[in-house]
């Protein structure tokens, strides 16, 4: 079988990890061959591509970004780009594909599965907003960034008595924002599903900085919006595919927190360093685990599907169960890292 | 001998390492040391006839109380930009309103030597940039025993080559910049770096040669976007993983342009600054039509832990500031010369905030580092 490996939408860290892990275990345990796809579907519409094998794929595990380049671009938004993508891949020989995405770049695979195309998904984007799976490749990596970039303006904040305003990723979802303000003792967070009404904040920090403390640290989401009536923001611009371009809304609210609590405020954007460096261990191990079993689910011809995890609650047994048995390592699990072996 | 010692203006890495420092030198030979909480805020806001406020703004400093906060960044005393001889009405403190009528800067530089007597602190040791060591030569003129500690991690005192927090602020923006690397390489796009530096460019400067920038942009040297873009294109071209970047200081400008300046001016007449990186992105957007990444590295560079050579420099300028008052000498800037350390006089913050030496440093036709004549300089080039 010949698949064609393809990363679209914005770059995060764990890509790399996806990508080889899919071509040893496509290569070593079904006989698989690859080609890289440029720039997302781009790569497909412009016929774009580069070799891609155990020798391309060495090295890469640490490294940031994607090998293979990414873009925004969405086949159904040019002329005959579903024909396009189609012919590219019979051009090179190619029995199916694998779309390493979010949801811009999955949702033009899941209508190109509907028309027929062979493909198969793996979930990628830092705000870990994708339905389907509980985690994302790239999400934990942007809340380790987040987590120590709050841990560190503690200092500044606190030797200025200042409100310290953090904007975090998150355009539909407050998960980085709750992530990284849980793990960076946040006293207020703000995220895109919990309209926010910035007096009962303010409430918050009044009663922080009367009774214990001089400073606070507070984390907004980039999509995060006010309740309604409460107060009124700039609509923000919109870019050349339509979406809406946030980033910035902290500027907006550190004057209106100044004016309503008299603390000074400042602000701090995270923006691309979120998504740039090296993969935290939790991405790597994801998106190698992701990458076998989206090399396992095309050999099963599960075209049409996408790999996910799901594990997000936290439950609760009996204590003589927690002790009753030692909680090894499956075999399964093994043999997933022993494709990497040798 | 009981010495007050104070921190202002923006927080660096390493304040925490000179207050134990200073702390342990003096109580180590048998003299008192008294903390002053949010800098010269500290002395102009205490009212000698209230012991509350003494309470409040003071805080005796000995091995016990700093044992651990070298561990981390801030200052433990809090600081503030205010200036004691320039204080505005909401500044000013309600027992010393008396006879205000606007908001004209008032001079309570006397008030504040009736509180250093009130406290019975005999000399004092404030660190800060030049602001806050403008103030320290104002009471060294009056006659108050000062030995000053420059820091500001823009690296802008005259009379030493080095201040602290420096070495920590380049630090960081370097690992940034390295990790928008792959940002930028995988969307192939134009990035512009923001790094805080209002006056001075060396930490644009120096961090885009420490980390191999494609362009630096610097506060000193007024720049042509069209050229940047053209540099930049030039750039991208030759990259094989096809994108460049370049750095630019928050207090850059456009030829013929004005630093971009927003918000309120501060008791100092400074400006909120950051803008010109957000403005240059756009300009480039429309020029060059590529994606651009515009990221402020902003309060990240002088948050959290400091690096070995701000420890290094922070400790040591503190055991110095102490040493000279044990010894009676006083009016002192402790300093960087040449890679050693020195002592200067403390008129040398008269001349206000020292600029990179663009001559000796910078292309201002390649709008990049360009170090000329390494052999014979100092470790840091300053």
């Amino acid at each position: 079988m010949r698949l064609g490996v393809l990363t679209g939408g914005g770059d995060c860290p764990g890509l790399n990890a996806v990508i080889r892990a899919v071509v040893r275990r496509g290569i070593r345990a079904h006989g698989m061959e690859f080609v890289g796809i440029q720039d997302g579907w781009r790569g497909l519409l412009d016929d774009a591509t580069q070799p891609l094998g155990i020798a391309e794929t060495t090295g890469i595990l640490p490294r940031g970004g994607t090998i293979l380049g990414s873009s925004g671009a969405n086949p159904y938004r040019f002329e005959d780009g579903p024909a396009k993508v189609v012919a590219t891949l019979e051009r090179h020989g190619l029995d199916g594909l694998v779309a390493i995405g979010g949801e811009g770049t999955l949702g033009a695979a899941a209508r190109l599965a509907e028309e027929g195309l062979k493909v198969v998904g793996v979930p990628k984007t830092i705000d870990n907003d994708l339905g389907g799976t509980d985690v994302t490749v790239g999400f934990h990596t942007a809340v380790q960034v987040a987590t120590d970039a709050i841990d560190r303006l503690h200092s500044t904040a606190e030797s200025h008595d200042r409100v310290m305003l953090v904007e975090v990723m998150g355009r539909n979802a407050g998960w980085i924002a709750v992530y990284a303000g849980m793990a960076g003792g946040a006293d207020a967070i703000m995220i895109p599903e919990q309209p926010f009404d910035l007096d009962t904040g303010c409430d918050h920090l009044r009663h922080r900085h009367a009774s214990r403390s001089s400073f606070s640290i507070v984390v907004v989401a980039e999509g995060a919006v006010p309740k309604e009536g409460t107060l009124e923001l700039p609509e923000p611009p919109v870019d050349e595919n339509g979406f809406p371009r946030l980033g910035g809304v902290a500027y907006h609210l550190a004057p209106e927190i100044e004016k309503r609590t008299g603390f000074q405020t400042r602000v701090t954007i995270l923006g691309h360093v979120q998504r740039g460096g090296s993969p935290v261990a939790f991405d790597r191990v994801l998106g190698t685990r992701f990458g076998i079993a989206a090399a396992d689910l095309a050999a099963a011809g599960g075209w049409g599907r996408m790999v996910a995890r799901k594990a997000q609650d936290i439950g609760d047994v009996t204590l003589a169960e927690a002790v009753a048995q030692r909680n090894l390592l499956t075999p399964e699990l093994y043999r997933e890292a022993e494709v990497f072996f040798g | 001998m009981r010495i007050g010692i104070l921190t202002g203006g923006g927080d660096v890495p390493g304040l925490n390492a000179s207050i134990k420092a200073a702390t342990n030198r003096a109580v180590g030979d048998g003299h008192k040391v008294v903390g002053i909480r949010r800098g010269w805020a500290g002395l102009l806001e205490l009212d000698p006839g209230d012991p509350e406020t003494v309470r409040t703004h003071t805080v005796a400093l000995d091995p016990d109380v700093v044992r651990t906060i070298d561990r981390t960044g801030g200052t433990i005393l809090h600081t503030s930009r205010t200036n004691p001889a320039k204080v505005r009405a909401s500044d000013e403190p309600d027992f010393l309103k008396a006879g205000r009528v606007d908001d004209e800067a008032r001079d309570h530089t006397l008030h504040v030597m009736k509180v250093l007597d009130h406290l019975g602190i005999d000399a004092l040791i404030p660190i800060g940039g030049d602001d806050t060591l403008s103030f320290a030569l104002r009471l060294h003129d009056e006659g108050v025993p000062v030995v000053a500690v420059p820091k500001t991690m823009d690296n802008d005192v005259h009379g030493t080559d080095y201040c602290i927090g420096f070495s920590t602020a380049v630090t960081r923006t370097v690992i940034f910049i390295h990790q928008l690397r792959t940002s930028a390489g995988s969307h192939e796009r134009l990035a512009v770096v923001e790094v805080f530096g209002r006056y001075s460019g060396e930490t644009s400067l120096v961090s885009a040669y420490l980390s191999g920038m494609d362009r630096a942009i610097i506060s000193e040297v007024p720049f042509d976007v069209e050229k940047l873009a053209t540099f930049l294109m030039d750039d991208k071209r030759k990259n094989p993983s096809r994108y460049a970047m370049t750095t630019i200081s928050e207090g850059a400008h456009f030829v013929g342009g004005e630093m971009v300046m927003g918000g309120n001016a501060d008791a100092y007449g400074h400006r909120k600054l950051g803008g010109i990186g957000a403005q240059t992105g756009e300009a480039l957007k429309e020029i060059t039509g590529e994606g651009i990444i515009y990221q402020q590295i902003g309060y990240l560079m002088r948050s959290g832990q400091p690096d070995s050579l701000d420890l290094m420099v922070a400790i040591n300028y503190a055991v110095m500031a102490a040493d000279l008052l044990l010894e009676g000498t006083h009016g002192r800037l402790v300093a960087l010369r040449n890679g050693s350390y020195v002592n200067v006089p403390l008129e040398v913050v008269r001349q206000g905030v020292k600029r990179a030496d663009v001559d000796a440093l910078y292309d201002v036709d390649e709008y990049r580092p360009k170090i000329r004549h390494v052999d014979g300089k100092p470790m840091f080039l300053y």
